[in-house]
């Protein structure tokens, strides 16, 4: 009996955002990467097709994390102490692009070298957040934004009590950046709303809508980016924006992933553990229409840009 | 429209302050302003008074019915301090509010009405919450609510459902389905119950400068579906308009003719449509971007008028 399969058609659309410029574009990229562009829920190819697959971002520190699992400092060695060096191996662990994490520990002058440095090590599209304090990332990210003026780079990271100084430097020096809300469709649309009303295009917005681990509040974080790509998809214009997630972070701060010992024995392998963490968690982002995850271990990069191979492929 | 005026309530600083200082003037004046801009029942809601009921209800009922011979609502969940009030009132026929289904206040709350011959309004919300969707309220009232004023052999005419208006800034999914509870509860059961909202909540959480636009277009939504009684502020202008614009079915300035439009659309079971406003009027794209939020078209965020 043939079965026809039903297929929607959205009045909406995902905006393309471009990331990283090459030199014709007036950067020093050797390649930009673009996001976005659905016009179906994520992959399926029988809708709409995909115009751009999601994309791995590694994710590196300006100075060498004391917090990390031994499990990362194992994998990276000794190109952590050295962000030049620590990209150029992301680069050929597989990176689609390099975010830069500046800390509290650097001085205006020690985040323009370091993001120069990343710059001068690897063509890759760059996103660079501070360290995630107010004051502390319009100090450090507004020197940054200027000294890289044109290179299309993602600051970030927004939040909606302060967005305002990130993205008037972003404006002003042809970069984008990232807004994050906690898992909040509402807050989500309003930090959209708020950065596009002060002029930013919204082709050079990422949304970062949070998400929690496996085990840790994924599944909050997949309904609200659900919810978000149905509005869009709906013809919501202030949620037509590609999704960057978190899921290095997110997994690499659980008990599962950061403990080797004094565990049940059942949890098995601790590194196998750690990596199937990462691994499982970017992999359901990917399949609830993330377009960007951003990753800690290489050996997760390698898996997870199978998965994503094996979706966009028709 | 009948209008149970909310002002009297503690959450307002100044009724706060005025009932520590026993203010008669203050709730004097806001009883009596309230029925000259119209209410025809006046809420007080001074919170559970655990400590001092007795001496509080008597005291503000006996003011309040100094200066206004309609109904008062007694807005509270403190069932001793609702007794206390009903001994007090000596005018019009009270209104206890409120009960739910939760199987306590089900037991106490329409006992006491019944026993003071007081009118009683009852939430479709169980103990474990108020379900979305519309059918599972109506069941709620059908199921749980009426059969308890029947087991009361109290008439039909002394229940007010109340389905429970919730808030468009985080509860949005409930606001096309409470619209259709109140269209569906008119056929729920004969005679129809009474049904009752408190319609500002549906802007609870929403900046001040937007509420008021939230709650009207809602108003309309509802009187579109038969809605004839209701909790909320007399003193909106800009309210009572669009109920008297809806009443008296006038159409006599573009702000009137959509939100009758708006009223029809609804009543018929149909959706506002673009073409329904005139878009290069920033008042009515306004209108209609806010029917898009209330229906659940679009994700509510507080700049939504910005979208």
């Amino acid at each position: 009996m043939p079965i026809e399969i039903p297929k929607d058609k959205w009045p909406g659309s995902i905006k393309i955002v471009t990331i990283g410029a090459t030199s014709a574009e007036g950067g020093t990229r050797t390649k930009s990467i673009s996001v976005g562009g659905q016009a179906s829920m994520p992959y399926l190819h029988y809708e709409a097709p995909m115009p751009n697959k999601p994309v791995i971002a590694i994710e590196i520190k300006s100075r060498k994390p004391d917090d990390w699992s031994p499990l990362l400092v194992e994998a990276w060695g000794e190109t952590m102490a050295e962000p030049a060096q620590w990209a150029k191996k992301a680069d050929e662990a597989g990176a689609d692009i390099i975010v830069v994490a500046l800390t509290l520990a650097d001085s205006p002058e020690d985040a323009v070298r370091v993001v120069k440095s990343v710059l001068s090590a690897t063509g890759l599209p760059l996103i660079v957040w501070g360290p995630g304090q107010v004051e502390k990332d319009n100090e450090l990210l507004v020197p940054v934004s200027e000294a890289t003026n044109g290179e299309k780079i993602v600051l970030g990271i927004c939040e909606d009590k302060n967005y305002r100084t990130i993205v008037a430097t972003a404006m002003a020096n042809g970069h984008l950046v990232q807004a994050r809300t906690p898992m909040d469709v509402n807050l989500s649309k309003q930090l959209n709303i708020l950065i596009s009303d002060m002029g930013m295009p919204k082709e050079r917005i990422l949304m970062d809508p949070t998400t929690g681990a496996l085990g840790y509040g994924i599944e909050y974080g997949y309904s609200v980016m659900e919810r978000l790509r149905l509005a869009a998809l709906q013809g919501d214009a202030m949620t037509q924006l590609p999704m960057i997630v978190t899921p290095g972070y997110e997994t690499w701060k659980t008990k599962e992933s950061k403990i080797g010992e004094g565990v049940p024995e059942g949890w098995g392998d601790w590194k196998a553990r750690a990596i199937n963490w990462e691994t499982l968690t970017a992999i359901a982002l990917v399949e609830s229409g993330a377009d960007i995850v951003v990753l800690r271990h290489p050996e997760s990069v390698k898996r997870v840009k199978g998965a994503i191979e094996e979706l966009v492929t028709v | 429209m009948y209008i149970i005026g909310e002002n009297i309530h503690i959450i307002s600083e100044k009724v706060k302050e005025a009932l520590a200082a026993r203010d008669r003037e203050f709730f004097i004046d806001l009883a009596v302003k309230q029925v000259e801009a119209g209410a025809k029942a006046v809420d007080i809601n001074l919170g559970p008074r655990k400590k001092d009921f007795a001496e509080v209800w008597p005291w503000i009922i006996e003011t309040v019915e100094t200066v206004v011979d309609v109904p008062l609502s007694i807005d509270t969940t403190n069932i001793d301090g609702m007794e206390a009030a009903l001994k007090t009132i000596k005018k019009a026929q009270p209104i206890l509010n409120s009960t739910s289904a939760d199987p306590d206040r089900l037991e106490k709350v329409p006992a006491l009405a019944k026993k003071y011959g007081a009118k009683v309004i009852a939430l479709t919300m169980r103990p474990e919450g108020i379900p979305i969707e519309a059918d599972a309220r109506v069941t709620i009232a059908v199921e749980q609510l009426i059969p308890r004023m029947m087991e009361l052999d109290f008439g039909m005419e002394n229940l007010i459902i109340d389905p429970l208006v919730l808030t468009v800034s985080g509860c949005q999914q409930y606001c096309p389905h409470l619209i259709e509870t109140v269209r569906t509860l008119q056929y729920a059961w004969d005679p129809a119950p009474q049904i009752s909202v408190g319609l500002s909540n549906v802007s609870n959480a929403v900046p001040n400068e937007n509420r008021p636009l939230i709650n009207r277009v809602y108003l309309a939504m509802l009187m579109g579906v038969g809605l004839q009684m209701m909790i909320a502020n007399p003193f909106d202008k800009d309210q009572n308009d669009v109920i008297r614009w809806i009443e008296t079915k006038d159409t006599s300035n573009s702000l009137a003719s959509v939100y009758n439009k708006i009223a029809d659309r609804i009543a018929t079971g149909e959706e506002p449509q673009s073409e329904d406003f005139n878009m290069s009027d920033p008042e009515q794209s306004a209108i209609w971007k806010t029917t898009q939020i209330l229906l659940n078209k679009v994700i509510y965020a507080d700049s939504y008028l910005l979208n």
